[in-house]
């Protein structure tokens, strides 16, 4: 019985027009011993099991249980009474009553009612996640627009070979940003948007920025969420280059370990305090600076708890930023 | 089909700035005799009944009939361009191919892209069969001259092959071999068999690569056991594509190290 139940509930997670719901309620229907069982939601989506019945007769009971918020008798032991979620009517549930007596029928209704909310939060939650995958994807910050585009600016009359190529890799920079096609790409097009950005930050840094990617070809299909590397690789520059008048190293890794691809991008800039780090990517950091925390927090929606970033520093010694991603994870796809 | 002037062309964008750099490319790239240009659709569907045309750089999102439809309306001709779809967003990808466009350029064009459009128009353009293609298999090994005595180097141990003039290196894990032959020739002869070109000098053997590292001065490298290959940037955007295939093929799992 506790076991057909929860069954019942597991089938009616897509609400009453998803795909379950025929099954359920001709378990329901088993289960109450009746003739015919049907559900009915506000949009007009039904499920029916058993004898036909009159369809006008059932609208007009379905009405006016929604009207009414109570129940409504039909011809034949016919009773259709409302189904709650949230304390509002969600819909009606119709049976051939056959005898059941009434706290029977309001203990099934409960019972559906619930089920259906449940289902309805674990859809938002869904939803939710979602949005917050992608209300998380960085974003494109002004500070380097403006200098790139006064970079390309400065070359359109002194190299304008260089300029048009500036500009492309401009393109490439946002479009990557901006991408609204899925949720993931490769690790080959990640790199892709992070050279094009090296390109621009190049030109605005000069010598002052160095660079070195070393990359396994053996990772450059793995799939992972858009901008996991390009903002690591843009904060290492920010803090471990802009920061210091010298300028500075970024060093970019990508190896395959196992069933892993591991990613590190590290800067030999100032560093900073570990417990500052364990902050940052514990929310409790700078808000105008949460590109750490964002790819952190979208690294361990997708791939879970055990694939946030690791950071390593300390004062004065740069940063080493680890991303570890799985060589093959079930839908995740780019 | 063509014209022996080369192919007659025509680029077709609402944005004038967008038709001008296309016609810009366009007009250095050597199999083209003619370019045309139109900023909409209606004078562009004039153009393509007027004279015969070759090919049609058309840009999806145009005021009025947009390039999606221009391009269904050519499709019913007796004898269509070729049609190539240039637009700012990638969501039409799926449908430009439906239609059976030969190429989908993202806006703006990188001259490389462009390169690789006009290929694959060729191939969708009537041309008469170029000169015998060399034999699939052809120089699997080659001879050279080691201290007065003949011997074969395996392709397959060839890592990469730099130019000296009319020379090339063969560089292998056994050494570095010259052979007489100009490295274009070696191109066409082993393109089959993974190598590609990554720089003026170099050939690269596609699963001989360990790492594509880069130097401090942005150049990239392809590191190999016997050593690095320079990448120039016009081949590094192809070369990534190239190992990205090979990679999701599985040509670098199972190498070890």
């Amino acid at each position: 019985m506790l076991g057909v139940g929860r069954r019942i509930a597991d089938e009616l997670r897509a609400g009453i027009g998803g795909p379950g719901a025929p099954s359920a309620v001709r378990r329901l229907r088993r289960l109450l011993g009746v003739r015919t069982v049907g559900l009915v939601g506000l949009g007009g989506e039904e499920v029916w099991s058993g004898n036909g019945l009159d369809p006008r007769v059932v609208q007009e009971m379905v009405a006016t249980v929604l009207r009414t918020d109570n129940r409504a008798k039909g011809p034949d032991g016919l009773v259709a009474l409302p189904l709650h979620t949230r304390d509002e009517v969600a819909g009606a549930l119709v049976v051939t009553a056959d005898g059941l007596d009434r706290a029977a029928l309001d203990e099934a209704a409960a019972w559906v009612g619930e089920a259906l909310e449940r289902a309805r939060l674990e859809r938002s939650a869904e939803i939710a996640e979602r949005a917050e995958l992608r209300a998380l994807r960085a974003e494109i910050s002004p500070h380097f627009v403006y200098n790139s585009l006064t970079a390309i600016a400065s070359f359109v009359e002194s190299d304008p070979e260089r300029a048009r190529e500036l500009m492309l890799d401009f393109a490439e920079y946002t479009r990557h940003s901006l991408a609204r096609g899925g949720d993931y790409t490769t690790v080959a097009g990640e790199f892709a948007a992070i050279e094009a950005y090296l390109a621009l930050a190049r030109a605005v840094l000069g010598d002052r920025l160095k660079v070195q990617l070393r990359i396994a070809p053996e990772i450059l299909p793995v799939a992972l969420p858009y901008l996991a590397l390009q903002p690591l690789v843009e904060n290492a520059v920010k803090h471990g280059v802009e920061a210091t008048p010298e300028g500075g190293l970024v060093q970019v890794n990508g190896v395959a370990e196992g069933n892993e691809a591991i990613l590190t991008v590290e800067d030999d800039g100032p560093g900073m305090d570990p417990q500052h780090a364990a902050d940052v990517l514990a929310g409790r950091g700078d808000p105008n600076s949460v590109g750490l925390l964002n790819v952190d927090r979208r690294l361990r929606t997708v791939f879970g708890p055990g694939y946030g970033l690791v950071i390593e520093t300390a004062e004065g010694a740069g940063t080493k930023v680890l991303v570890r991603v799985p060589r093959f994870q079930p839908g995740v796809v780019a | 089909m063509t014209s022996s002037g080369g192919w007659r062309v025509l680029a077709v964008d609402d944005v004038e700035p967008a038709v001008g750099e296309l016609r810009r490319m366009l007009d250095a790239a050597p199999e083209i005799g003619s370019v045309r240009t139109a900023t909409d659709a209606v004078t562009a569907l004039k153009l393509i009944q007027a004279e015969p045309l070759d090919v049609v750089f058309l840009d999806i999102s145009m005021p009025g009939m947009d390039g999606m439809e221009l391009a269904s309306l050519l499709s019913r001709m007796q004898d269509p361009p070729v049609v190539v779809f240039v637009t700012a967003y990638e969501e039409h990808a799926a449908d430009a191919f439906g239609i059976g466009a030969a190429d989908y350029l993202l806006k703006p064009v990188r001259p490389e892209r462009l390169r690789a459009a006009l290929e694959r128009v060729r191939r969708f353009i009537d041309t008469p069969a170029p000169p015998a293609k060399p034999a699939v298999d052809s120089l699997a090994a080659v001879p050279v001259e080691l201290a007065g005595r003949t011997r074969f180097i395996r392709r397959d141990d060839v890592r990469y092959v730099e130019a000296q003039g009319d020379y090339v290196r063969l560089h292998t894990p056994s050494g570095a071999h010259l052979v007489r032959i100009p490295i274009s020739r070696l191109e066409e002869l082993w393109a089959s068999a993974s190598f590609v070109r990554v720089h003026r000098s170099y050939l690269l053997a596609v699963p001989a690569v360990r790492e594509l590292r880069s130097d401090l001065s942005g150049g990239l490298l392809a590191h190999t056991d016997v050593g690095d290959v320079p990448v120039s940037r016009r081949h590094a955007r192809e070369l990534r594509e190239v190992l990205l295939d090979a990679a999701t093929r599985g040509v670098f799992d199972g190498g070890g190290s």
